[in-house]
């Protein structure tokens, strides 16, 4: 372990940009995945095959091409945009933490758009119908009787969505993010340990997915009792 | 910026040159991965603490880490140690082809027992019951009865997986391979047009997607005629 | 037929169950004689069907002993299926395999079990599917039967093993009532020709033309046991009573 002594400081803050890019990619993921799953449900023709696209796209394709295409699309774009309005621009840097983070929340989310579709649509109608016939109104029943149940239905794969997030962070080591698999490159240069350095990054991750696997399961319990009780 | 159609055609036969090495590891690692998979399903089913218990650890470590530090452990990491570069395994894994596919198979191998292991629970208690009245014998019933009701069952998950693995197969370019989308990625490095070259490879994946998709869909019919009222 | 008539088939001897620390079966005491027809019949959870899954050790006992033909079952049965082979049993829910044709569901067990050639059990098959009346379905997948037809399907299915005796746990009680006299004259047939046969259920007119002996259950015990006329002109015990009270209302 001695190899690893003055490394822990960069694997803790690599740590720490993995904890922001999930915190941040998993709003984006919920706001598309919501997006995604409202556009399916709804009755527009456009905005449903919008949504179908979507969710087709993204589970065909690699994740790293995604990344790749929005690290180097986005640069180049936003170069050109740039150029419009002053000419002498070379190059616009785009900071990795955002494409990946939009790149994977983006992935993620359309397949959190099947969950949220599918959570919206496996609410029993008939508790709806018996919140309706005991006179609450439709805010009420939504508040009260909808969103309990679809949140019962959707936290399951909701937990593997973000299982996959956090997986997913290491991917934008590849486009130069700065977080712990970035960390194990440079110790390795040092150092010459690649096994040693590599394992205490799987060893960090693996830490991210038992507490989220574990919040998961407590947010689980909590849902059963407060169900249980209402009953 | 404009969307080149001559660069798309010129470089599409160049990235499909790696098609080989994509179904290559595709193929290779899904069947290798499936065997081991099922491995996994007999140790954990087994009954026995010293099997199913190292089982879970395993699952739990490949499904809680990324699949790119998990090729990086392998690729970069083992050749750390002497007694790896002495081993018989060294002609495989000093080859960056040897350490894709054994890093997609356990990978893979973790997720597909999973899925089979949901297969298996979903087989009817009663169903097995009445094996055991028929005097069926514990590895009988397994063979004759759980097997192929739990592989048409898991089918579906099965699936899905299959095309993770595709996407999965990209990674490779990490190591240097030069399969589709490590060709790409060359193409993009040399010419700078990032939306022309990825694009169009994700199409390509999203076509094998397709296929997938296809296939299992006619094994699952195959294999689930008895499912259907009609034929 | 290996038994002399002297012995009794099945015979339990102070049969004591527990699930847990909840007793479902208690000091249960029963002898069954070759060509007997036993009904069993009691309100729901009172161990009915755990009694019949003991003798099969499809559930195993605390206590007591339970011999079927002269081999007792214990832990150290090597061959628990070579007494299984001897137990036909037959459920509510049918449990027909269902990824096997019907005739493939009849010849499995004679050809893995019972070491039968595959022609030889096809052979066997179409003879037991013709007995229950559908041999005509013998390709189909049980999905495409009705309920009547695969339970009879099932009853063919554990007959093909050639058993001395029959358990039945309540196969008709999943049935529409269209079906369930299908699968009542499979059984009246079945006790007319000497099958050895426990049925737990709670068809009463079954009970009074078949049965030997009716034996009544309530909370584990054996609470009466008794001829067909005697145990429902003349119920000893007000359980038994009350019971049939509720039963034969309706
Ligand atoms: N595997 C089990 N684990 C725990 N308790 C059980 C189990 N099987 C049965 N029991 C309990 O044992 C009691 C007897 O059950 P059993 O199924 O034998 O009743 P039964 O007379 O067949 O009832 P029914 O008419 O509903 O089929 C019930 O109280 C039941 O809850
Ligand atoms: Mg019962």
């Amino acid at each position: 372990m001695d190899v690893l002594s003055g490394w822990w400081d960069d694997y803790f803050w690599g740590a720490v940009v993995v904890g922001q890019v999930f915190i941040c990619s998993l709003g984006l993921m919920i706001i598309f995945g919501l997006f995604g799953a409202m556009a399916k449900l709804s009755n527009n023709r456009v905005a449903q095959k919008i949504a179908g696209a979507y969710t087709v796209i993204f589970r065909g394709t690699p994740e790293i091409l995604v990344i790749l295409l929005l690290y180097f699309g986005s640069a180049i774009t936003l170069t050109a945009i740039a150029q419009i309005f002053s000419p002498e621009i070379k190059f616009v840097d785009v900071p990795p933490f955002w494409a990946g983070t939009i790149a994977i929340s983006i992935i993620v989310g359309s397949y959190a758009t099947e969950t949220f579709r599918g959570a919206f649509l496996g609410v029993n109608p008939g508790s709806i119908e018996a919140a309706r016939a005991l006179g609450m109104s439709d805010l009420q029943t939504f508040i009260y009787v909808r969103i309990p149940e679809m949140w019962r239905l959707a936290l399951p794969p909701f937990g593997n969505h973000m299982l996959s997030l956090i997986k997913d962070t290491a991917l934008i080591s590849i486009i130069g993010l700065n977080e712990t698999m970035f960390v194990a490159k440079q110790a390795i240069t040092v150092t010459g340990k690649p096994f040693t350095m590599y394992i205490v990054v799987g060893a960090i991750y693996l830490g991210f997915s038992t507490i989220i696997t574990l919040a998961v399961m407590g947010i689980e319990k909590f849902g059963e009792r407060t169900t249980v009780g209402a009953k | 910026m404009s969307f080149d159609l001559n660069l798309i055609a010129e470089s599409l036969p160049m990235m499909l040159m790696g098609i080989g090495i994509t179904f290559k590891l595709l193929i290779i690692s899904g069947f290798l991965g499936l065997t081991l998979a099922i491995f996994l399903l007999l140790m954990r089913i087994s009954g026995r603490w010293y099997l199913s218990f190292p089982a879970q650890v395993y699952i739990y470590v490949f499904r809680g880490t990324p699949i790119l530090v998990q090729i990086f452990i392998i690729y970069y990491g083992l050749p750390q140690f002497e007694t790896v570069r002495d081993s018989i395994f060294w002609p495989i894994l000093r080859e960056p082809m040897g350490c894709a596919i054994l890093a997609l198979t356990l990978n893979t191998g973790a997720y597909v027992s999973e899925i089979l292991r949901g297969g298996v629970l979903g087989v009817s208690k009663g169903i097995l019951e009445a094996g055991s009245a028929l005097g069926m014998s514990v590895r009988q019933k397994f063979i004759y009865l759980t097997a192929p009701i739990a592989a048409r069952l898991a089918l579906p998950a099965y699936s899905n997986d299959v095309i993770s693995l595709l996407k999965s197969t990209a990674l490779a370019s990490t190591i240097t391979i030069a399969d589709m989308t490590g060709i790409a990625r060359t193409i993009v490095a040399d010419t700078y047009a990032p939306y022309e070259i990825f694009i169009s490879l994700a199409i390509v994946y999203m076509i094998f997607t397709f296929g997938i998709q296809k296939l299992f869909g006619v094994i699952e019919r195959y294999l689930g005629r008895y499912t259907q009222r009609e034929g | 037929m290996s038994t002399s008539d002297a012995q009794p088939l099945i015979q339990m001897q102070g049969v004591n169950k527990f699930f847990g620390s909840f007793q479902a079966l208690k000091n249960i005491n029963l002898e069954v004689r070759k060509g007997e027809r036993i009904v069993v019949c009691g309100p729901s959870g009172s161990g009915k069907s755990t009694m019949i899954r003991c003798i099969n050790r499809l559930e195993d006992h605390n206590d007591g002993h339970i011999i079927i033909d002269g081999k007792e079952l214990t832990d150290q049965v090597k061959d628990i299926n070579a007494v299984r082979r001897e137990v036909g049993m037959v459920f509510q829910s049918f449990n027909l395999f269902p990824h096997m044709t019907i005739v493939k569901n009849l010849m499995l067990a004679q050809q893995l079990v019972r070491k039968i050639p595959k022609a030889e059990a096809r052979e066997t098959a179409m003879h037991y599917l013709k007995r229950v009346k559908i041999p005509e379905q013998a390709e189909k997948y049980p999905i495409a039967l009705s309920g009547g037809q695969q339970q009879r399907v099932a009853i063919a299915r554990a007959l093909c093993m050639k058993p001395e005796i029959m358990l039945f746990d309540e196969p008709t009680s999943a049935l529409d009532p269209e079906m369930i006299n299908e699968v009542l004259e499979v059984m009246v047939d079945l006790a007319k020709e000497g099958m050895t046969m426990i049925c737990v259920t709670h068809e009463m007119g079954f009970a009074r033309s078949v049965a030997d002996r009716i034996i009544f259950m309530d909370e584990g015990e054996i609470v009466e046991e008794a001829a067909p006329a005697q145990f429902f002109d003349n119920p000893k015990s007000e359980r038994t009573k009350k019971f049939l009270s509720q039963i034969l209302s309706h």
